[in-house]
């Protein structure tokens, strides 16, 4: 373990990865795709963060025009668009399309073509999206584009606004194909002995995200086409004499669960990362997968909490804020299951467990300020301020981000067939939290002072002092991004080498080779319990000391 | 308003916490000083929040610590192997059913605030209709008095002058796109929609000036969209109420400031 002289790849690897670029463009394989899939993922990541410190220089003191008004409203929306959709949903949708059908033994997604296409989409959505900058300006309304500022009497001078809905149309289709395959793949492919009861938690969180996707997607794109017919064929839909709320409600019916979607894979990997690392069983299996369908029932009846100061009825507005509230209960449920599972646990404290324990952390700040934003009354205070902005990045970046470290740096060697290097992993989780907690803690106390998100700057001396720091934080972030890169690139050429199964791991991935051969598995393990390799490995240790094999 | 004095008093002592770092520029950890009935309802509302709140924080991230400093690996003995418990009835249940209590009491103060303070409000003294454009403010008082609030943020934008001590209704227009009329001080925020009229009331109790901004993206000007309440004795109101009168009577022409749009 401690050899740090570069050892020859495994075969597996050269026959992964050295491949022709024509072969990568044409594949079916699940996990080449996966893998195209998260590269897409953390390319936009790279890219949005960019346009982050942009905007974090331009707000870092009053009255600054770093960028003019125009130009850090595209910004803040193609930061929000592109995070949202064409990283952390694209990256998820990688890491499942990955590690789905081999923790299910299943040698491939059910529908590999229409896989090879969904993924495909991807870039044609981006690509989209992207063309508004070259025709006037891109989408300029943050990433929600609320109707009337999106219509035509508005942008005329520019194709931004069309770009985007065409592209999330895109997008939409592209995430309806993905579920469907996966929905299909999980009920279908099961290897022997692989009965729901013994699916693993990412694989349940899984299925729950794209029971939501397949819901979701279609108001999403029919929001989209009746913004185009209002646009390019004049009708009123959301206009000034149409109904611009109704926009609202389409909007956020996709707008509220796609936050689930972007943090119930992220539960899944930390309901895989915490028992292994914690040498227990998950605490409480049915309760856990009970909390992620209770949640996706919830998220959909939420919505209208983005939209409580319009003026709706208060006792609608009543009904929105205890359903919102509610969520608080599964959500509960899972972080008290996590910490129960490490409780009288042999804890290993790695970089995987390290990120997991982060998020955990810094999720339950963004949990409860989200019940501060359910209660009507104070959310009229907190609504489109930097409370917001604080609460909505404690659970996209403490939740989603930390969560897909955690993943990565937990499924890297099974991907590579090499560790990443924990020395570096180390640097990377504490400058990402101390960055993190510095750039988006001090935020909730701009919002509560009266500071509203998405202005271009800002008139008010004593926000000065709070926003620099806050900057300055966000360059911490970058740096660490920086870390992970390096250490992604370094790992990949010349890291240790992992073997089948560097962390013990219960679940099915970590039988077969890292990286995996196409097929997956040579011969699918016999599966008795939702944690099949320890039960292997238990039993050959257990035989080889004793002759009577001690069953949990 | 005496059962509100109440609440206040039973909650003052984590009201005392939050509320001692109150006016430190930037890092406050509530809102400013409420100086209208309904934004000390939501100040109340928040202190309620936070005691749940605080606790629930520092219980679970205090459990969060000590699961992994007690159980590393390093501090337990040689080939220690962990009970392997799957779970917990009872315990399951528990952290089902104490977090659906405090939510739904929460739920139950947040809802009577709600009914109080957010209807729609007929026992107004005054009624003001206020129309957001981009990227600026109109106030019409009914009489003939227009205060033309235009977005800079070269200096303060002109004020917005009610007076003390009175229920003023606020009737909020969009006339192009959504804006949203927020000043911390007062209350919440209320959107200004075009196609229908929105409500929210004031009732200042003291002489003063408040500042607020528009709190919805409403194209290249929304940061310049500034807000300044001014509150005066109900007589230096009259005063300026016929100054209004006579400086607008004298140049129809309303608008102070040249419009973009």
């Amino acid at each position: 373990m401690a050899a740090t002289t570069v050892l020859p790849r495994p075969k597996a690897y050269d026959d992964t990865f050295f491949r022709p670029i024509s072969i990568w463009l044409t594949t079916t394989d699940h996990k080449l795709i996966g893998i195209m899939y998260m590269v897409t993922g953390i390319l936009s990541f790279l890219l949005a963060g960019i346009f982050a410190l942009v905007i974090r220089l331009q707000l870092s003191q009053p009255n600054l025009s770093v960028v003019d008004a125009e130009t850090y409203n595209q910004l803040i929306s193609a930061h929000g668009v592109t995070m949202i959709f064409f990283f952390v949903t694209i990256f998820l949708t990688g890491i499942a399309n990955y590690m789905v059908p081999i923790m299910i033994g299943a040698r491939d997604m059910a529908f590999p073509r229409v896989n090879l296409l969904g993924f495909w989409l991807v870039p044609v959505s981006i690509i989209l999206y992207y063309s508004g900058f070259f025709t006037g300006g891109a989408l300029n309304a943050g990433w929600t584009g609320y109707a009337p500022l999106t219509e035509k009497a508005y942008q005329s001078h520019s194709l931004g606004v069309d770009f985007w809905a065409l592209s999330l149309i895109v997008w939409a289709i592209s995430g309806i194909m993905a579920s469907t395959n996966f929905l299909t793949t999980i009920v279908a492919l099961r290897a022997p002995g692989m009965k729901l009861t013994r699916l693993p938690l990412f694989v349940w969180a899984q299925i729950s995200t794209s029971i939501l996707l397949l819901v979701v997607g279609a108001p999403l794109a029919a929001a989209m086409i009746l913004v185009e017919f209002d646009r390019q064929l004049g009708t009123q839909f959301f206009t000034t004499q149409g109904r611009p709320v109704l926009y609202q409600h389409l909007f956020w019916f996709f707008g509220h669960p796609e936050v689930y979607i972007m943090i119930l894979p992220g539960f899944g990997m930390i309901s895989e990362i915490v028992p292994v690392f914690a040498r227990k069983p998950i605490f409480g299996y049915m309760t856990m997968v009970a909390a992620l369908f209770g949640i996706v029932f919830l998220s959909m009846t939420v919505w209208a909490h983005h939209m409580f100061t319009v003026g709706m009825n208060t006792y609608v507005e009543g009904f929105f804020m205890i359903m919102t509230m509610l969520i608080a209960v599964p959500t509960g449920i899972k972080f008290f299951n996590w910490i129960a599972t490490t409780w009288w646990g042999s804890v290993e404290f790695t970089v995987p467990m390290k990120f997991a324990w982060g998020f955990l952390a810094t999720f339950l700040i963004g949990g409860i300020t989200g019940v501060y934003l359910a209660s009507v009354p104070v959310d009229t205070q907190l609504h489109q301020s930097y409370y917001v902005v604080a609460h909505l990045h404690y659970v996209l970046f403490g939740g989603s981000v930390f969560t897909i470290f955690a993943g990565l740096y937990y499924w890297f060697p099974k991907i590579t067939g090499r560790m990443l290097s924990r020395k570096l992993g180390e640097w990377n989780f504490w400058t990402l939290f101390v960055g993190f907690n510095g750039t988006f803690l001090i935020m909730h106390t701009l919002g509560l002072e009266g500071m509203p998100r998405r202005i271009a700057t800002y008139a008010n001396p004593s926000w000065g002092t709070t926003n620099m720091i806050i900057t300055v934080s966000s360059f911490l972030i970058a740096f660490s991004v920086l870390l992970f890169l390096i250490n992604v690139v370094r790992s990949w050429y010349g890291g240790e080498i992992a073997g089948n199964d560097p962390w013990q791991g219960n679940t099915l991935e970590w039988a077969t080779t890292s990286p995996p051969p196409p097929y997956n598995f040579e011969r699918v393990p016999p599966i008795h319990s939702f944690m099949p390799l320890r039960d292997l490995r238990e039993a050959g240790e257990v035989a080889a000391a004793t002759a009577e094999p001690a069953k949990v | 308003m005496a059962a509100r004095a109440r609440a206040l008093f039973g909650l003052s002592a984590a009201a005392f916490l939050l509320s001692s770092c109150d006016g430190l520029g930037g890092i406050s950890p509530i809102f400013p000083t409420p100086v209208s009935p309904n934004g000390e309802g939501i100040y109340a509302l928040y202190v309620g929040i936070s005691i749940p709140a605080i606790i629930i924080f520092i219980g679970v991230e205090v459990a969060l610590l000590w699961v992994v400093l007690r159980y590393r690996r390093s501090r337990q003995p040689a080939g220690y192997v962990p009970p392997q418990i799957h779970g917990h009835t009872g315990l399951e249940v528990a952290w089902t059913v104490a977090p659906l209590v405090v939510v739904l009491v929460i739920a139950y103060f947040s809802f009577v605030e709600l009914q109080r303070d957010f209807q729609p409000i007929s026992n107004h003294q005054m009624l003001v209709v206020i129309r957001g454009h981009q990227f600026g403010w109109d106030y019409d008082y009914g009489n003939g008095v227009v205060v033309h609030q235009e977005g800079t943020l070269a200096g303060d934008v002109t004020p917005f002058v009610v007076p003390v001590n009175t229920v003023v209704k606020l009737q909020f227009q969009g006339t192009d796109v959504i804006h949203s009329w927020w000043v911390p001080a007062i209350s919440g925020k209320t959107d200004a929609v075009p196609g229908y009229d929105n409500f929210s009331w004031l009732k200042i109790n003291q002489v003063g000036s408040w500042r607020g901004e528009c709190a919805e993206l409403c194209g290249v000007g929304h940061g310049t969209m500034q807000i300044i309440v001014q509150a005066m004795s109900q007589s230096d109101y009259d005063q300026w109420v016929q100054k209004q009168l006579a400086t607008q009577k004298a140049s129809p022409s309303p608008s102070p400031s040249a419009s973009p749009g």
